[in-house]
């Protein structure tokens, strides 16, 4: 397998260029689809290969439980550098393991938590809080998930922004953001190169809300309104930690998007365009990652059933 | 009939229950009817303080919850904004709650207040021509 098994560690590189400029050029919704779907499969392929190399430098420790033939020079072979390479695997995949547990019971946790705090309230899907700080969000979870916004938000939006504040709210839930959002979240603690995709992500959800809540109110500049005004009022208030440090922040460029032309539904760019191509270097690497785990996955297990005595 | 005058004046049910909703609207969070009695002014039975409670439950005006062996009282009217407490406490505490909670709203950096403005006005001079 030689090389092959450190590619998928690095390819998430390739998906760079894609996570930066699918916000402006692609509908938000086929790039939150595409940008997931290639952070899953990149995080997979990378932690598989993380396991393959950690097989190889657990079986050089002596003691180790794995069968003495799997410490064998031919195995050992099979991985370049498997001194060093095999042993730092051992932390590194410890490492994921322990992030993506901690971020899938944190996830669970907010859920839980939150539930129990609305669960004295009649059982509607909007429950408004008499709270001072202005806050919306969607729940997940129960039989069709929950919209929660406090009264202070409410009174500063115009009647027609607050029905677009729940349709966002509502697209959250029906297409289930939280769903990609969790998903992106546990590639980017699967391989720190997938991190851009994350925040990419967690941007076109909004934006595939926006755009969903746009349609439902029939006005795009409703909408982008209702946006500016909450973001206004609620400045200064620890709702969220995502400011971007030298460019806009994600709030002034969704009022900007909802402002400018609806974006067009193309089923995938062409490839002379710089998106286009964007796209498919993504998908290359993608496909190149898969390929050379799987590669690496069946040379490991060819190599290791060779050398386990039976 | 001097025994009698020196008996607390009796009240009337309306009065009881007024003053039992608000002693629990006082509680932060739910409270058991021994400390609803406590603070009444331990004039009252324990049973009668159950009784107002059951009674202010049939009418919608409290909710309870299993706690132990005995009930955790709340004022409905209460309920709002104990849950708003509860959400703001876990919203404190929670400092990476993005990935389930898609919120409306994440913060401003310090040039995008001003970027918001302009667009926003923009948007309004274009809306009246």
């Amino acid at each position: 397998m030689g090389l092959f098994v450190f590619l998928p560690l690095v390819l998430p590189l390739t998906a760079w260029p894609i996570a930066r400029l699918a916000e402006q050029h692609l509908h938000p919704r086929t790039a939150t689809r595409l940008l997931t779907g290639v952070a899953g499969v990149m995080a997979m392929c990378s932690t598989v290969c993380l396991g393959l190399v950690m097989v190889v430098g657990t079986a050089q420790l002596p003691g180790n439980p794995l069968p003495d033939g799997w410490s064998d020079p031919e195995v050992r072979e099979a991985v370049p550098y498997d001194e060093v390479v095999g042993k730092a695997a051992i932390p590194a995949l410890c490492a994921v393991v322990v992030a993506c547990g901690r971020t899938l019971w944190r996830h669970g946790r907010v859920r839980r938590r939150a539930h129990r705090a609305l669960a004295g309230l009649p059982g509607t899907q909007v429950a408004v809080l008499p709270d001072e700080v202005p806050y919306a969000y969607a729940l997940p979870g129960g039989r069709r998930g929950r919209v929660v916004v406090t009264t202070a938000l409410l009174d500063c939006l115009e009647p027609a922004e607050r029905r677009a504040l729940f349709a966002h709210e509502r697209a959250h839930l029906a297409a289930r953001h939280h769903r990609f959002l969790l998903a992106v979240q546990l590639a980017a603690r699967a391989n720190p190169f997938l991190r851009p995709l994350r925040t990419a992500v967690s941007y076109t959800t909004e934006r595939w809300a926006d755009e969903e809540a746009a349609q439902a109110v029939g006005s795009r500049r409703t909408v982008a309104c209702a946006i500016g005004r909450a973001a206004l009022v609620s400045r200064g208030t620890p709702v969220a930690t995502l400011a971007g440090l030298a460019a806009p922040g994600p709030v002034p460029r969704r009022v900007a998007a909802l402002l400018g032309p609806a974006p067009l539904m193309r089923s995938w760019p062409s490839v002379f365009t710089s998106v286009g191509l964007a796209a498919w270097g993504a998908a290359a690497g993608t496909a190149v990652s898969a390929m050379s785990s799987a590669n690496s996955a069946v040379t490991m297990f060819f190599i290791l059933y060779a050398a386990t005595p039976l | 009939m001097a025994e009698h005058r020196q008996r607390p004046r009796r009240r009337g049910q309306g009065e009881l229950e007024a003053q039992v909703l608000s002693v629990l609207r006082e509680a932060d969070g739910p409270a058991t009817a021994g400390w609803v009695q406590e603070r009444l002014g331990g004039d009252l039975a324990y049973t009668t303080v159950i009784t107002i409670l059951t009674r202010l439950l049939a009418k919608g005006a409290v909710t309870r919850e299993r706690a132990g062996r005995s009930f955790a009282w709340t004022a409905a009217s209460d309920q709002a904004g104990l849950a708003a407490r509860k959400m703001r406490r876990l919203l404190d505490a929670e400092s990476d709650r993005e990935a389930v909670l898609a919120s409306f709203l994440t913060g401003l950096g310090p040039d995008d207040e001003r970027l918001l403005r302009e667009l926003l006005e923009q948007s309004r001079s274009e809306g009246e021509d």
